[in-house]
């Protein structure tokens, strides 16, 4: 428990660290929080009331609702594939573990432009599986089928990663005592193994979350972008930005904002939490 | 080469110049810290932030080009459909022309990005000393700006370089079998053009759909059909499934094989043949012209002291040999003596009408795609059918 500093005077902190700390506070001052300061005090421009107003136009309102929406059926998606995968590769040994542990990080990699390209070419119309798919009158490209392919896509590292320390970490001691008592496979998982597992997923679930909501890059190649249908929040931004509609775009942006901001300060507490479970 | 390595010099010298300029701080504020600096951090900090302006400074006036009579730089700022026509023929012939005229060697940095977002770069402050885009509207946001103060349309031609038209691309052999808009509004086509809320260039799309429904009634009764109109359009954006955000994404998107109509620019689809592809389109009886400005950014020419030769890049894009390279790369030519020997490829339709027959930009963008305008009242009454 070396983390926490001393309490005591400003000076009696050696010179080296406070030149680090306060670098690292001039810089995430001026690489976060000024632009976040700037948007805010920019979107409030024209008051609180016209900030209500811009939001509540029913095209900015309906891409608010159809991006949470698709964010949270991502994140249901997400959570149980992502900690299977998890499970899988720290519990089994299996041929080429090292390559599929290597593919997870590849959503991150790519650049999500890439990754819309990748699923239109794979289930666009050219492709087999794309017209088999259009035969059976299911359509996943330039449909909200699409968008959330796009996004599981893009956040699948976020629980995959977080859960599988944890893991590795967590000895098979408990699920053995529970075994000998007697406890069914099903009530090892859900008493012993998901309480232990719920904090690490919870994280990686807020920030699957919050990086959904702003996504951009691959669903305006996925989606059809079409109002009331198939646009996105970020597709409306971008939209209103491109038609000059500062107000309206701040207006959307921010509620993404804060939302995202929520979700962070929840993720804190979640840490916390957990903290305060394995103490 | 030499030209080019002399750029790449003065580049390498900035950079240089910045590092010194932070190392120079690392070794002033090791120096203060030695000195047992006693006061608080927010005089670090200020310290930082004034060498950082410093450094700013600095950088600028080192950045002042010492070889003015050689060579003279043009920065380019154009949207991104004439960069074949602009890098393969028009610049190289344009560096010639200046070289015998006057010895000096103009080399140009080109920059080629959508139109609004590039009218925005410019405005916001990248230093363009032409901007050559796809609307008037793009120009008219550098005159609000005050970067352009001269009248630009008052030039041969209106202060336009180029000219298309509005067309339908469909599949090889025309499957569906569509001439006229009309054909787009069958329930089981499925229609392609980008959203004219996120690429400024596609209202000529949604303009070309209007103004069409206006211009045909208007030929069959003597009247102007507004009611007409706003039903075409209704009936045709109703069968679009995708919405890109670029002219240019539209295109790809056709080109993966979804959708069987594409509303795109004739010079788009004409490039798409020069370079091998299949791209059969064709051009409807009643479309609308588009005319692409170009300009002088007077505050940037002012700032480089080049206002002479991008004046003279301005009067060579205009000139027939020039206007022949757009010609050959796809647009139709402003000047009408080269748009004679282009006639057969380019056949003027029966019903064509301009900008103006719609009101003009202004109108347009109020009319049409403001708050209350017919589009987005469109788009809200297509909502309920989701």
């Amino acid at each position: 428990m070396n983390t926490k500093q001393k309490r005591g005077s400003f000076l009696s902190i050696p010179k080296g660290d406070l030149v680090l700390r306060s670098l690292s506070f001039f810089y995430i001052g001026l690489l976060i929080i000024l632009p976040l300061l700037a948007i805010t005090t920019e979107s409030f421009k024209g008051g609180f009331a016209n900030l209500l107003k811009q939001i509540s136009l029913p095209q900015a309102l309906f891409s608010l609702k159809l991006t949470f929406l698709l964010a949270v059926i991502m994140l249901v998606i997400n959570i149980i594939t992502g900690t299977a995968t998890a499970w899988v590769l720290v519990r089994y040994r299996f041929p080429f573990k090292k390559v599929m542990d290597a593919l997870i990080d590849i959503p991150f990699a790519i650049p999500t432009v890439v990754t819309g390209m990748m699923l239109v070419v794979l289930y666009g119309p050219k492709s087999v599986v794309g017209s088999f798919l259009d035969a059976h009158g299911i359509e996943v490209i330039y449909n909200k089928p699409g968008i959330i392919l796009a996004l599981a896509f893009v956040t699948f590292p976020f629980v995959v990663r977080s859960v599988q320390p944890v893991l590795m970490e967590m000895d098979k001691d408990m699920e053995e005592a529970a075994q000998t008592l007697g406890a069914s496979r099903f009530t090892i998982f859900s008493r012993v193994i998901l309480p232990t597992l719920l904090p690490a997923i919870l994280t990686g679930a807020a920030l699957s979350f919050s990086r959904a909501l702003g996504e951009f890059g691959s669903i305006v190649i996925v989606a059809g972008n079409i109002p009331f249908k198939t646009q996105v929040s970020s597709v409306y931004i971008y939209g209103e930005i491109e038609s000059a509609n500062m107000q309206s775009a701040l207006g959307t942006a921010v509620v993404l904002l804060t939302c995202s901001l929520l979700i962070l300060i929840l993720l804190n507490y979640i840490q916390r939490w957990s903290n305060k479970y394995e103490a | 080469m030499a030209r080019i390595s002399k750029i790449m010099d003065k580049k390498v010298d900035k950079t240089l110049k910045l590092y010194y300029h932070m190392v120079m701080i690392v070794i002033r504020l090791e120096y203060l810290l030695r000195q047992k600096m006693k006061k608080n951090v927010t005089l670090l900090l200020l310290f930082i932030f004034i060498s950082v302006a410093l450094i700013d400074c600095s950088g600028d006036q080192g950045s002042s080009t010492k070889d003015e009579d050689t060579y003279i730089i043009l920065t380019l700022g154009a949207y991104t459909v004439p960069k074949e026509a602009y890098q393969k023929e028009i610049i190289p012939a344009f560096q010639k022309m200046w070289k015998a005229k006057t010895g000096q060697d103009v080399q140009f940095q080109e920059s080629y990005m959508a139109s609004g977002a590039q009218s925005r770069t410019i405005a916001a402050g990248f230093e363009a000393d032409i901007a050559a885009l796809s609307l008037e509207q793009d120009i008219k946001r550098l005159e609000d700006k005050g970067l352009i103060t001269h009248n630009w349309k008052n030039k041969k031609y209106n202060g336009f370089v180029t000219r298309s038209v509005v067309v339908m691309a469909f599949r090889p052999g025309n499957p569906r079998q569509v001439k006229e808009w009309e054909d787009l509004t069958s329930d089981t086509i499925d229609v392609i053009y980008p959203s004219p809320k996120t690429s400024g260039g596609a209202m000529w799309f949604v303009n070309a759909l209007y103004g069409a429904g206006l211009k045909t009634t208007e030929q069959k009764s003597g009247q102007k059909d507004p009611a007409y109109a706003r039903m075409l359009l209704k009936r045709i954006q109703r069968r679009v499934k995708v919405m890109d955000k670029s002219g240019r994404a539209s295109v790809t998107t056709f080109e993966n094989g979804f959708g069987d109509v594409l509303l795109t620019y004739e010079n788009e689809a004409l490039l798409r043949q020069k370079q091998g592809k299949e791209f059969p389109f064709i051009i409807p009886d009643a479309t609308i012209l588009i005319e692409n400005p170009i300009a002088i950014v007077d505050k940037n020419v002012d700032k480089h002291g080049n206002r002479e030769a991008a004046e003279a890049f301005i009067d060579f894009v205009l000139s027939s040999g020039a206007q022949r390279s757009f010609a050959r790369y796809g647009f139709r030519p402003v000047d009408d003596e080269v748009l004679k020997e282009f006639e057969s490829q380019y056949p003027v339709p029966p019903l064509l009408f301009d900008i103006h027959y719609l009101g003009g930009w202004e109108k347009v963008t109020r009319d049409i795609y403001g708050p209350e305008g017919t589009w987005s009242q469109i788009i809200q009454e297509l909502a309920h059918e989701y």
